[in-house]
C-alpha cells in the first residue's frame, strides 16, 4: 500500500515536471502583471493572477490554491514596495528556490520605477502606511515601458531557449504603447488640474501622470476605512474649495462615496484600476483608455 | 582553580576586544554613511538607472522584525465556585477558564527574522499571569529552511519549539483565534495548544491543486502526549492536506493528522490527578471554507471551520488498567459584515469513552455525560493591527451544571506583524 502511494507520487512528480518544461509558469500577484507578462511572453508561458479585480490586493489571504501555484512558479512577478507584504512572504516559503528574493525569478516591478509618496516618517498611527512608497505603480504608462524592459531580460535568462520570441514580441509591445502614450497624452490634456478626492492612494499615479490634484481622501488614513465624522469634515473642507470629481476603485466600498456624491452632486467615477476592473479593460491598453474615458465622462458629460 | 583564572582572563580579553571590534565597526559605519551621503548629493538625487542590483533594502529589513501582541481582557463567570472539570476527561491547566474580573491576557513578543540564505528563525515568548506571579512562557523557538536551502523543491524542515501542523487552529497563535478562548477539544486534548520540542518535515507536492504531506518527531512532553523522558523521541506525527478554489471567491481546505505518543513518564491531569500511562493517539480532522460574496475577503467574507478528533487510550489511568476512545468536535461560522464588523458562532462537544470499574466515580467516569460549549462573539476591527471582540459562552460541562461566561477583549499588534496562515 506504502510503496503505490510512493510510486504514485513520483509518477505524479515526473508528469509535472516534463509539463513545466514546455512553458514558462509565471505568478504574477496582480492582473495587471498578468497581461504585462502575457503581452511579451505570449504563448510560451503560462501566466496567473494571485488577486482578481474586485480584490483588494494588500489583503488576501495565502489560500491553498495559491501555495498550489507558487509552488509551481518559475517567475513571481509582482508590484513590491510591501503591497503584497501581508501575503507573498508566507507563500514564498513553498516555491522553488529559483524564485526566492534576489534571484532572477523574483521580479519586483516597484524595483524597476521611480516610487512616488515615501513618507518621511513612519508611524502606525498614520494608517497603513507603505514604508517603501506608493506600490500601484501600474498606473503610470512610463513605469509599464520600464517595467517590460527588464521583463523581456528576465524571461529571456530564465528561458534562453525562447529569447528571440521574446525579444519580438517585446518590440512589437513598446511599439504599440509608445504610440498610445502619445495619443492617450493628447487626451488628458483637457482634465489636467482638475481637483479630485480619492478613496485610497490606489491612483497616485494615474493622477500625477495626468495631473490631477488629489485634494482629499476619504480613508481616514491609508488603511484605515472613512468613518461618518471624516466624511462630514471633507464636506466642509469641499464647501470653501470645491472638487470636481470623486474618484473609487471597484474594491473600495462605495458608501463613503455615494453619500458625498448625494450631498454634493459631484460625480464619482469608478475607475477599474487593473485588468477586468470593468468590462472594458480586458488588457493593459483597454485600461488606460478606460480609465481616461470614464474620468472625461463623468468630467464633460457624455 | 588555575584553569578558572585563565578562562576568566580570557573571557575578559574578549569581552574588552568585541567591544573595541564594535567601536571600530560603528566608525566604519559612520564613514560610509557620510560617504554615501556625499554621493547622494552629487547626484541630486537622480535615480540610477541600469544598475544591476536594483534591489532596495528599507528600514531594518536587516534585522529581526520585533512584533507585540497585547491582549487584555474582562472575564465574567456566572458560576462563582471553582469550575467543574470537564466530566470524563482529565485536563491540564490552560484548559481551564481561566480567571474572572479584569486581566491581561497573554503578552506576546516575537522575534523572527531570515538567519541567512538558508534558515528562518522565529521565537515568541508569552507573558502571563499564573498563581499570581508573571510567568514567560516559551511558546515558539524555532528555525526553518528556506527554499535555497535545496531540499527538494517544495520540501522544508522546521526545528525546535513550534506549534506544529495539527488540525487548523493549532498553528494559528491564540490572537489570531476568531474566538476569545478555544473550543473544547482544543481544551481537553492539547491543553490550548500543542507546541513540543521536536522536528517536523514537510512537503508540498507540485500538484495543479493544493497538496501537502509531513510529519514529525518530538520529545513527548506536551499534551496531547506527556512525561517523555528524551531518551527517545516520546511522539510522532504524520499529516495530509489539500485545498483549492470551487472559483474565484470561494476556497477550501481537508486535513487529516496523526499524532502518536507514549507517555511514558505518564500525563497527569492540572491537579496531579488520574495519571495516565501508556500509548496514546489523537487523529484529527479539518475543514475550512471561505466565501467573499463581494470577491473582496476585506470587505465581507463568510467561513465554516470544524475540526474533529478522537483519541484512543492504551495503558493505565493510576495503574486501572484502560483501553478506549474519546472524542471531540467543534464547528463554527464567522461572518464579517464590513470592513469593521464581525459576529461569529461555535458549538464544541465532547464524548467519553466508557471506563472500567476500577474508575468510575472518578474525574475519568463520563457516566454518559456529554459535555457541550456554545459561544457567540462580535468583534469590531479598526486596522488590521486593533481589535475589539465581545463574547459570551455558556459552558456546560458537567451535567446540571450551567456557566455563562461573557469576556469583553482587545488584541493589539505593534510593530512588525508576519502574515497570517490560511
Amino acid at each position: 500500500m506504502f510503496k503505490k502511494i510512493i510510486t504514485l507520487i513520483i509518477i505524479q512528480f515526473s508528469f509535472s515536471s516534463t509539463l513545466i518544461a514546455k512553458e514558462l509558469n509565471v505568478f504574477a500577484c496582480e492582473p495587471e502583471w498578468k497581461s504585462l507578462v502575457e503581452e511579451i511572453g505570449g504563448e510560451k508561458v503560462k501566466a496567473i493572477s494571485a488577486t482578481h479585480a474586485k480584490q483588494d490586493p494588500h489583503h488576501i489571504r495565502a489560500r491553498p490554491s495559491l501555495i498550489a501555484k507558487i509552488r509551481r512558479a518559475d517567475l513571481i512577478f509582482c508590484s513590491g514596495a510591501g503591497l503584497e507584504v501581508g501575503w507573498l512572504p508566507l507563500l514564498l516559503q513553498k516555491a522553488k528556490n529559483t524564485v526566492q528574493p534576489g534571484k532572477l525569478g523574483y521580479f519586483m516591478a516597484s524595483e524597476y520605477t521611480p516610487v512616488i509618496d515615501i513618507p518621511e516618517t513612519i508611524d502606525r498611527s498614520h494608517g497603513d502606511v507603505h514604508p517603501e512608497g506608493n506600490p500601484h505603480i501600474h498606473l503610470d504608462p512610463n513605469n509599464i515601458l520600464l517595467v517590460a524592459k527588464e521583463l523581456n531580460r528576465r524571461l529571456a535568462l530564465i528561458n534562453p531557449s525562447n529569447k528571440s520570441y521574446y525579444q519580438e514580441q517585446y518590440n512589437n509591445f513598446m511599439n504599440r504603447w509608445k504610440k498610445s502614450i502619445s495619443i492617450w497624452s493628447k487626451e488628458i490634456a483637457s482634465i489636467k488640474g482638475k481637483k479630485i478626492i480619492i478613496h485610497h492612494k490606489s491612483f497616485d499615479y494615474l493622477l500625477n501622470w495626468i495631473e490631477l490634484d488629489a485634494i482629499a481622501s476619504l480613508e481616514v488614513k491609508p488603511g484605515i476605512p472613512p468613518t461618518a465624522s471624516h466624511l462630514k469634515d471633507i464636506l466642509q473642507k469641499i464647501n470653501n474649495n470645491p472638487a470636481d470629481i470623486i474618484v473609487i476603485s471597484q474594491y473600495d466600498p462605495v458608501d463613503g462615496a455615494l453619500w458625498l456624491a448625494e450631498k454634493t452632486l459631484i460625480p464619482v467615477a469608478t475607475l477599474p484600476y487593473t485588468i477586468g476592473g470593468n468590462e472594458e479593460s480586458k488588457n493593459l491598453f483597454a485600461l488606460f483608455d478606460s480609465s481616461i474615458n470614464l474620468l472625461q465622462d463623468e468630467l464633460y458629460g457624455k | 582553580m588555575n584553569m578558572f583564572k585563565i578562562l576568566l582572563s580570557l573571557l575578559i580579553t574578549f569581552i574588552v576586544y568585541s567591544k573595541c571590534a564594535v567601536a571600530d565597526d560603528i566608525e566604519d559605519r559612520v564613514k560610509e554613511l557620510e560617504a554615501k551621503i556625499a554621493q547622494m548629493e552629487n547626484k541630486g538625487g537622480a535615480k540610477e538607472e541600469s544598475s544591476s542590483e536594483h534591489t532596495k533594502i528599507y528600514g531594518n529589513a536587516f534585522n529581526p522584525s520585533i512584533g507585540i501582541i497585547l491582549n487584555g481582557k474582562y472575564n465574567n463567570f456566572s458560576m462563582k465556585s471553582a469550575e467543574p472539570a470537564v466530566k470524563g476527561f482529565v485536563i491540564g491547566h490552560e484548559g481551564e477558564r481561566g480567571r474572572e474580573g479584569l486581566q491581561l491576557g497573554e503578552s506576546e513578543l516575537n522575534f523572527s527574522s531570515n538567519i541567512d540564505d538558508k534558515f528562518y528563525g522565529s521565537m515568541t515568548a508569552a507573558i502571563v499571569k499564573e498563581d499570581g506571579e508573571d510567568k514567560v512562557e516559551l511558546e515558539e523557538a524555532y528555525l526553518m529552511t528556506m527554499p535555497n536551502f535545496n531540499l527538494p523543491d517544495g520540501m522544508s524542515l522546521k526545528a525546535g519549539k513550534a506549534f506544529w501542523t495539527l488540525g487548523y487552529l493549532n498553528e494559528h497563535h491564540v490572537h489570531a483565534d476568531d474566538f476569545a478562548n478555544r473550543p473544547l477539544p482544543y481544551r481537553v486534548y492539547l491543553n490550548k495548544g500543542w507546541n513540543d520540542e521536536g522536528a517536523e518535515i514537510s512537503y508540498t507536492l507540485p500538484t495543479d491543486y493544493y497538496a501537502e504531506i509531513g510529519g514529525g518527531v518530538f520529545r513527548g512532553d506536551d499534551y496531547p502526549v506527556k512525561g517523555g523522558d528524551g531518551e527517545s523521541p516520546g511522539a510522532m506525527s504524520a499529516y495530509a492536506r489539500i485545498g483549492g478554489d470551487i472559483d474565484q471567491d470561494q476556497n477550501w481546505r481537508l486535513g487529516v493528522y496523526y499524532v502518536d505518543g507514549d507517555n511514558s513518564g505518564g500525563r497527569a491531569g492540572n491537579d496531579g490527578d488520574n495519571t495516565f500511562k501508556g500509548d496514546s493517539t489523537l487523529y484529527v480532522t479539518d475543514f475550512k471554507y471561505s466565501l467573499a460574496p463581494t470577491g473582496n475577503v476585506r470587505e465581507q467574507e463568510l467561513t465554516l471551520q470544524g475540526e474533529f478528533f478522537a483519541r484512543n487510550e492504551d495503558g493505565t489511568y493510576d495503574d486501572v488498567v484502560f483501553n478506549g476512545t474519546s472524542y471531540g468536535w467543534y464547528v463554527q461560522s464567522v461572518y464579517k459584515f464590513n470592513s469593521r464588523w464581525r459576529g461569529g458562532l461555535r458549538y464544541s462537544q465532547m464524548e467519553t469513552a466508557g471506563v472500567p470499574t476500577g474508575l468510575i466515580g472518578t474525574n475519568m467516569d463520563g457516566e454518559g455525560y456529554d459535555p457541550t460549549s456554545v459561544a457567540v462573539m462580535t468583534d469590531w476591527t479598526n486596522s488590521e493591527f486593533s481589535r475589539v471582540r465581545w463574547q459570551f459562552n455558556r459552558d456546560e460541562l458537567a451535567s446540571g451544571s450551567e456557566d455563562n461566561q461573557i469576556t469583553v477583549q482587545y488584541i493589539i499588534s505593534i510593530g512588525a506583524h508576519g502574515a497570517h496562515k490560511f
